[in-house]
């Protein structure tokens, strides 16, 4: 009897045994195949090249030194990011107003101010940019409106098809995300903080500068890096509000898989684009690093 | 806690008032132009009597409504492949150490931190190597690939708060590792993963632009929507976007109601 179970034992670990090592290749092998396989394809496409439409697969790095030796591959590399850190820091500064006034609230009310500002993350992308483009278009609503104020005689023409419409469009759709880090870093700074300041004598403003901020640091750096990752990456918006003027790095990798049809170099463009996002959070996350410890 | 409105308050109120007109105004417009479309007499904009026109002609537009139902069952498709995968993969998660959980952990978060158009890309390369027309079943594993992250990590932090002890007690009372799931675990999961599917749904509902890359002939409605608007105008947009609007905005208040009910409950 013992025995038997003594038995019976051994057969249910040595079962399990099996089933965990099938588990562990099932719950790694997919994220393997559908995640790192084609990640790992896609660099190595960027060491190969393109030959008269045929893909040779011999190791190269003209991709990369076709970037680096392009003067205009360079200057929209550098435009874009300026325009993307721009849009990052005016969503910053306004997402930060933003979570503050819903902080400063009401417990009751802060959950449904927060809902609004999130609210249109889950509304159609695609759909914003279409009415984004009505709004700002040559005979688009607010030219329409300034119009019938009288506060301009001729329509903008630099309100859409720019790199000032990519802009707008790009502040527009990644506000909320800009929000909702900044809101929940705020909303869970301890009130005895606050208490204590005020007990000590210090006023709002002193609270903000002195507990606020400090402590929300971590959500901006999250709330930034978000947004530029996010705007840094999008060929969208810049493909429906830019027009020819407004050609961003992200549009120069996707036309290399559409018109122009070199996959290889497109591939190499994109892992620029990769290393550049990658980057921008390994410094992000220094920086955050190097203000709390301070 | 009453408090005064300092001034900071009426600055950041100003600034979150103008930043919500700006980003509810093309929500705003698409509306307003379903219902009164825009004209122009004598070139001056204005609006033409209410009317629900551009609604009865989304009604016959076969192209829409062919992207619309693929994206319907693409997104229900791939929400119901990755609460299988993600349950799975928080449940191995969960109940092993060491490196390999890791790596899986890393890896389908990847997706979620990469931008999408790498990702996209990525993908239709590795598409074409394996030699896969794209279509359909192309679109769906991008959408897995993209919803698994935000599926697996919602069951990650639930399971997590839970007890261990509860696990525990059933397997020692005599439960099997499936009765255990079945009986004491999945009901504590039901809330995590109606939030969790809604969300990846939405996602799924919306997404662009690594479909872009993964769509062939079939495409989905935000593909679909982007080629039309490339030609230009067409007034049944603006019925169907609002519509789009008012389902994501139900879909976006039970999310929440599901999240705050689920904390309420943690916390009670």
């Amino acid at each position: 009897m013992a025995d038997n179970a003594a038995h019976s034992a051994v057969e249910v670990r040595g079962g399990a045994r099996w089933r965990g090592l099938l588990a562990g290749i099932v719950c790694v092998g997919l994220p393997g195949l559908f995640v790192f396989a084609p990640l790992a394809t896609f660099l190595l496409y960027s060491f190969w090249r393109n030959e008269d439409g045929q893909l040779v697969r011999e190791f190269t790095l003209q991709n990369y030194r076709a970037f680096f030796g392009d003067a205009t591959f360079l200057r929209v590399y550098i435009r874009t990011i300026l325009l993307c850190l721009g849009a990052t820091v005016l969503n910053l500064v306004v997402g930060y107003a933003i979570a503050l006034f819903i902080a400063r609230r009401d417990a009751r009310v802060r959950f449904g101010l927060v809902l609004v500002f999130v609210l249109p993350l889950f509304t159609s992308y695609i759909i914003k940019i279409y009415a984004i483009r009505g709004i700002l278009g040559h005979r688009g609503v607010l030219n329409e409106l300034l119009l019938g104020a009288g506060l301009i005689d001729q329509p903008l023409t630099v309100l859409i098809f720019s790199q000032t419409a990519i802009f707008i469009g790009l502040v527009v759709l990644y506000l909320p995300f800009a929000v909702l880090p900044i809101y929940l870093s705020i909303e869970r700074i301890p009130p005895n903080l606050a208490a204590a300041s005020a007990d000590l004598g210090g006023s709002t403003l002193d609270e903000l500068r002195h507990i606020v901020l400090p402590l929300s640091i971590p959500g901006m750096i999250l709330a930034g890096v978000f947004t530029f990752v996010m705007t840094f990456g999008d060929f969208v918006t810049p493909q429906m509000l830019g027009g020819i003027d407004g050609f961003t790095f992200g549009r120069i990798v996707y036309t290399q898989f559409g018109v122009a049809l070199n996959w290889p170099l497109g591939a190499a463009l994109a892992i620029i684009l990769l290393i550049t996002a990658v980057g921008v959070v390994f410094f992000a996350t220094l920086a955050g690093r190097w203000s709390t410890t301070r | 806690m009453n408090r005064r409105w300092h001034p900071i308050d009426v600055m950041t109120g100003l600034v979150a008032l103008v930043a919500f007109c700006v980003i509810y105004a093309p929500l705003v417009v698409v509306a307003v132009f379903s219902v009164w479309q825009p004209i122009r007499v004598k070139g001056a904009l204005s609006l033409s009597p209410p009317n629900f026109d551009s609604y009865v002609s989304l009604a016959a537009n076969r192209e829409i409504l062919d992207a619309v139902y693929t994206t319907l069952g693409v997104g229900a498709a791939a929400t119901v492949l990755g609460l299988i995968l993600g349950t799975v993969l928080a449940f191995y998660y969960l109940y092993t150490t060491g490196l390999p959980r890791q790596i899986m952990q890393a890896l389908i978060f990847l997706p979620f931190l990469l931008p999408p158009i790498i990702t996209g890309l990525a993908l239709l390369v590795a598409f074409r190597e394996m030699d896969l027309t794209r279509g359909v079943p192309t679109i769906l594993i991008g959408h897995v690939v993209v919803v698994v992250p935000i599926i697996y990590r919602t069951v990650l932090v639930r399971l997590n708060a839970l007890s261990p002890s509860l696990r525990e007690a059933s397997l020692d009372l005599g439960a099997s590792d499936w009765q255990t799931f079945r009986y004491i675990l999945l009901p504590q999961l039901r809330t995590a993963l109606i939030a969790a599917a809604l969300l990846a749904f939405a996602v799924s509902f919306d997404e662009t632009m690594v479909t872009l890359f993964l769509s062939g002939s079939t495409s989905t409605l935000p593909i679909r929507l982007w080629s039309m608007m490339r030609l230009g105008f067409v007034p049944d947009i603006n019925a169907l976007a609002t519509l789009i609007v008012l389902l994501a905005a139900a879909i976006a208040f039970c999310v929440g109601l599901l999240n705050l009910r689920a904390n309420s409950g943690l916390r009670g």
